[in-house]
């Protein structure tokens, strides 16, 4: 790639960075691995083995998690089920309503448009706590505290959105929907049949990095849901941490099953996550 | 794509229905009451007594909202419990101030409920300016927990009932143990690190007697706080913060103290002394604890005997759609049954007075080896109530509090210092409370001309 | 008017309906949950706004803002929010020493980029958890370690930091006041949640914007170093480091924004924002202030404080970023 060493005849040279570049990454990999390994081999532990130095469990408890997942005091299958639920939904609003704006925003000519996009792009800077007083009160004063509307609704229409999949659809050229045009295309027809699929990269960045946001949120739910049943994962696992206490072993496991499908999606997706994260992070 | 779109929209909409299918069934042949209350493992017992002996009703706890600030904005937005619980008098001015609570003084005449009858600690709990707001379901006061089986080990003589605090610590240094490197195996006292009850005992005050002034930088209230922080740095009888989490677990501050860690830590043995409650027990019991012997005596004879006594009451929401059914609830709390089952669970002891004066209470077959209860039920008679100022918000001093104590409990701070801070700060806080708040304003001038002493020194800091 | 001119007219108005009718879902959710609460926040900030409705309402003007810049609270909370910010430049300094290796050729690279990655997609409730156990003073295999090196090395005076329950930090910051004060020299509760942080944010987005902006470096700037005789150092100074400015610069100014904001999580799951209030940062602040003592005004009037530093840093970024990127 860029740095390469084209000197010839120094191969003591090019040995030498050759390992001190596998060594470092393998010793960044290792602290990165670290801190995961430890929480999946204390999931696995009896809780007498916590405090002690063996690394790995002298008896694998495997029933660890079930004793999660069937705990009396929490219902942590419905609290899986509540985050991915929600997290499921607001994906799917966030990418629809996103990518109708971002269709009018770039394939479509109208007066204040620039006007309209340099607000959505002004208020992108905005802190989160600054907008969350307010909707909290909103949600107050339209008794949605404490419902699956209240968690998915506010969350569902992101400017971030709007402006990741105008950088997407201005790529894609203009003769095609000029050319649908001509075939007399309504504008809905071109955004649902054209610019839609060809926009596919960027409905996926979108979708993971919405999914991952939501699944993961943590102060709205904390702050908008009061039920036990409504709860998700994060402020699930907040409750579990502080009733059991001593049970380190019993919470690693449940932290595990927390990010398990996280990695999973991460394994899955990761090719179009760095291409998403690069073009969002330039500047429209 | 828009098959996907379209497919995945069908998946959530059926999910949906999946979603709206898992809620809790509400069963329409009964009327369903709320509860808002703390989660604690005796309420299942409390409630399934109520919906026997009031067949029309389906009482439901709501155990995660049981934070004043909740409760208030979930009445008030109208998603609010019929029935919820109240902690301290400060809570009860908050609750009745906004509106929320409902003045049940009649309503709690005409069903044969009197007020005089419960503890005297906990009238501030339910009664505001001669008017009642509800009815108190337990009464605590703290004692001095000790575990048996360490006292026995350690050839140590049970504490007497008439101690002092001087052979507390004498004791407490015999029964701590550590290992070579120094690290703590057994401490002699462990649990909350209660600061109140050394206030209590040093005859020192939070507030003066009409809530207008913090008090916390007098004398006697730095020397019962240092006190408590001699504890853990001079005579290293209990453990320091960092100790204390070490053992608990997961190791983050305010760990031990959510959750009964603490109590947790007693059980298993960790300490051989702790200042507590009879509710301890509704842990306590529990059969993971098989190695403890409990015991417990008065606390240890302070310059003072006083102790701070308190409990829970439950408050009926102004707005809750089943009036009826709340006050039928707050009867209950004034039951025999109620208060047999709270005596019997061990949740703190019964919130009407004569029903601890009976052999059920101080003899429970079912538990023969608890020989304490006379114990309880005397802190109790010499409780007062815990101090609370209706001048301020009971967070904000909280929070200062909490940010002063973790200093000294940490050993950066001194006492004296610290106190004097806390003192300051929560004067300013009264201040500004007072500028916010012009009814508030007008009944602290009320005060002031009766006599009290006002929270600030110079007459042009007034509000 | 001609008929022509009409049906221009008629055209560009039914486009413009059918850009509204587009731009309608969205813009009416932006407007309702993101333009109009920073709107109605900021009014807030002007008056004594309580929920618990014991307070009359009030227009207290810029009372709220006074009292903040007296409150020493806020500018211990502030020192704090900076404080956690140190772990920054270490972090971009990391993910940019990560990037110049893995953009070697170098075998098994896409698996490093993923595995760095982890971390910071995964992080949470769940792995603040996870820290919380790790840090533990007794049995937390951080201590564990740093106990066996000193055991290993002979030090055994030196004891291990108590991290989480500490309120100590290596610059020797007073708890209270803004000072010093020699016995609070250590390690403590905030650099335990600036290590955590550097071990998430390291591997993540930033290291994959400098792959990015590495491997857009046009490959004859490299050659014609060469040519010079450069070095790989030399390189990296001449070439590699001015051609990332921009890149540097923006990722700079985003973890900068990010810093700003961050900390409550932390602070909620891992510490209360204690001991002695030293994890509270402003975030934190605003949640206590907003959600458990409900001033909202005041606590509306925080977070405008911290969107008007956002805001100067970001004018900053469009007045003196353009400079850097036209390097």
């Amino acid at each position: 790639m860029s740095i390469t060493d084209t000197r010839k005849g120094q191969w003591w040279f090019r040995r030498g960075r050759f390992y001190t570049s596998h060594a470092l990454l393998f010793l960044f990999a290792l602290t990165t691995l670290f801190p995961f390994t430890w929480m999946v081999l204390a999931s696995f532990k009896p809780l007498s083995e916590i405090r002690q130095t063996n690394p790995l469990p002298s008896e694998w408890h495997p029933e660890n998690y079930t004793d999660v997942l069937n705990s009396k005091d929490i219902s942590f299958k419905k609290y899986y089920f509540n985050s991915v639920f929600v997290a499921a939904w607001v994906t799917l609003l966030t990418c629809f309503t996103s990518s109708l704006a971002a269709y009018a925003f770039a394939r479509m000519c109208w007066p204040g448009r620039d006007a309209v996009f340099k607000l959505y792009l002004a208020t992108m800077m905005v802190p989160g706590v600054v907008t969350m007083i307010p909707n909290y009160t909103l949600m107050v004063q339209l008794h949605l505290l404490d419902s699956y509307l209240g968690l998915i609704v506010p969350a569902s229409f992101s400017a971030f959105g709007t402006f990741l999949l105008r950088q997407f659809m201005l790529t894609i050229s203009p003769s095609l929907d000029e050319a649908a045009t001509m075939d007399g295309a309504s504008h809905w027809r071109i955004y649902w049949d054209i610019i839609l699929p060809l926009a596919r990269p960027g409905l996926i960045v979108l979708s993971i990095f919405t999914f991952m946001g939501n699944y993961g949120s943590f102060f709205w739910p904390l702050v908008l849901i009061k039920s036990e049943h409504l709860r998700t994962l994060p402020i699930g696992m907040l409750y579990f941490d502080s009733i059991y206490g001593r049970q380190t072993n019993l919470i690693m496991a449940a932290s595990v099953m927390n990010i398990v499908p996280l990695i999973v999606l991460f394994v899955v997706m990761q090719r179009h996550l760095v291409r998403g994260i690069q073009l969002g992070a330039v500047k429209g | 794509m828009k098959y996907v779109f379209l497919s995945l929209f069908l998946v959530m909409s059926a999910l949906s229905v999946a979603a709206w299918w898992w809620q809790p069934v509400a069963e329409n042949d009964r009327i369903e009451l709320v509860w808002c209350s703390d989660d604690n493992p005796m309420r299942r017992e409390q409630i399934a007594l109520f919906n026997q002996l009031y067949p029309q009703y389906r009482l439901k706890l709501d155990p995660q909202n049981s934070t004043m600030e909740k409760v208030i904005v979930q009445c008030l937005a109208g998603v609010g419990p019929d029935v919820f619980d109240c902690y301290s008098g400060f809570q009860l001015t908050a609750f009745v101030r906004s509106g929320i609570a409902l003045d049940s003084t009649e309503a709690l005449l005409q069903r044969g409920v009197d007020p005089s009858a419960v503890w005297p600690c906990l009238r501030p709990l339910v009664t505001l300016d001669g008017r009642e707001y509800g009815h108190p379901d337990n009464a605590h006061a703290p004692a001095m927990w000790f575990n048996k089986a360490i006292f026995d080990e350690a050839g140590e003589p049970y504490p007497p009932n008439d101690w002092t605090w001087t052979e507390f610590i004498e004791i407490a240094q015999r029964l701590t143990k550590r290992d070579s490197r120094g690290r703590p195996v057994r401490f002699g006292f462990i649990g909350y690190w209660d600061w109140q009850s050394a206030l209590a005992q040093w005859g020192a005050n939070i507030y003066t007697s009409e809530g207008t002034r913090s008090v916390l930088d007098e004398p006697k209230a730095c020397q019962a706080v240092q006190f408590m922080q001699d504890l853990i740095y001079k005579h290293k009888v209990m453990p320091t913060p960092t100790e204390e989490a070490a053992m608990s677990g997961s190791g983050g501050w305010g760990a031990g103290a959510q959750g009964g860690g603490i109590i947790d830590l007693f059980g298993a043995g960790r300490g051989a002394m702790a200042i507590g409650g009879r509710w301890w027990l509704c842990l306590l019991r529990n059969e993971t604890y098989s190695k403890l012997r409990l015991g417990a005596v008065e606390l240890p004879r302070g310059p003072s005997r006083r102790v701070f006594g308190g409990g829970r009451s439950t408050l009926v929401n102004a707005k809750s759609h089943n009036i009826e059914g709340a006050l039928c609830f707050l009867e209950y709390l004034h039951s025999q049954p109620w208060n047999d089952l709270i005596n019997e669970q061990a949740d703190a002891l019964a919130p009407v007075k004569k029903y601890n004066y009976t052999e059920g209470f101080l003899y429970n077959p079912e538990h023969p080896e608890e020989d304490y209860n006379a114990v309880w039920r005397s802190a109790l008679e010499n409780a007062e109530p815990m101090q609370v100022s209706a001048y301020v918000n009971g967070q904000t001093v909280d929070r200062i509090l909490v940010e002063q104590l973790d200093m000294v409990k940490a050993n950066v701070k001194p006492a004296t210092r610290a106190m004097r801070d806390a003192a300051r700060k929560i004067n300013e806080a009264i201040v500004e409370q007072l500028r916010l708040d012009p009814e508030l304003r007008e009944q602290y001038y009320a005060a002031v001309k009766r006599g009290a002493r006002p929270a600030w020194d110079r007459e042009e800091d007034a509000p | 008017m001609g008929p022509r001119r009409g049906r221009a007219l008629r055209r560009r108005l039914s486009a413009t309906i059918i850009a509204g009718a587009f731009l309608l879902p969205n813009f009416l959710g932006f407007v309702i949950f993101t333009f109009g609460p920073v709107v109605f926040s900021l009014a807030a900030s002007f008056t004594n706004w309580n929920l618990m409705k014991t307070v009359p309402l009030q227009w207290v003007g810029l009372d709220n803002f006074l009292k903040l810049m007296q409150s020493p609270d806020f500018h211990r909370y502030f020192v704090n929010t900076a404080y956690l910010m140190l772990g920054l430049p270490v972090a971009i300094a990391g993910s940019l020493l990560l990037a110049v290796i893995l953009s070697q050729p170098l075998r098994g690279v896409v698996v490093y980029r993923t595995l760095f990655y982890l971390p910071s997609f995964t992080s949470g409730v769940a792995l603040f958890i996870l820290w919380k156990a790790l840090y533990n003073p007794e049995f937390g295999p951080i201590n564990q370690v740093l106990e066996t090196l000193f055991d290993w090395a002979g030090l055994t005076s030196v004891k291990a930091p108590t991290w989480l329950t500490s309120t100590q930090n290596p610059l020797a910051l007073a708890v209270e006041y803004a000072g010093f004060s020699p016995d609070q020299f250590g390690l403590g509760a905030r650099d335990a949640i600036i290590i955590m942080g550097i071990w998430t944010a390291v591997g993540g987005g930033n290291l994959l914007l400098y792959l990015a902006g590495i491997s857009n470096i046009p490959q004859d700037l490299y050659e014609a170093a060469e040519m010079d005789g450069a070095g790989a150092c030399s390189k990296f100074r001449h070439v590699t480091w001015p051609q990332l400015a921009p890149t540097t610069f923006f990722i700079v100014v985003m973890s900068f924004i990010g810093g700003l904001q961050g900390g409550f999580e932390q602070a909620r799951v891992m510490t209360l924002g204690g001991p002695a209030g030293t994890t509270t940062t402003l975030s934190y602040y605003i949640y206590v202030k907003a959600f458990e003592e409900f001033q909202i005004g005041y606590a509306s009037a925080i977070a405008w404080i911290l969107f008007i530093i956002i805001f100067a840093v970001t004018l900053l970024n469009w007045r003196f970023g353009s400079r850097y990127v036209n390097y």
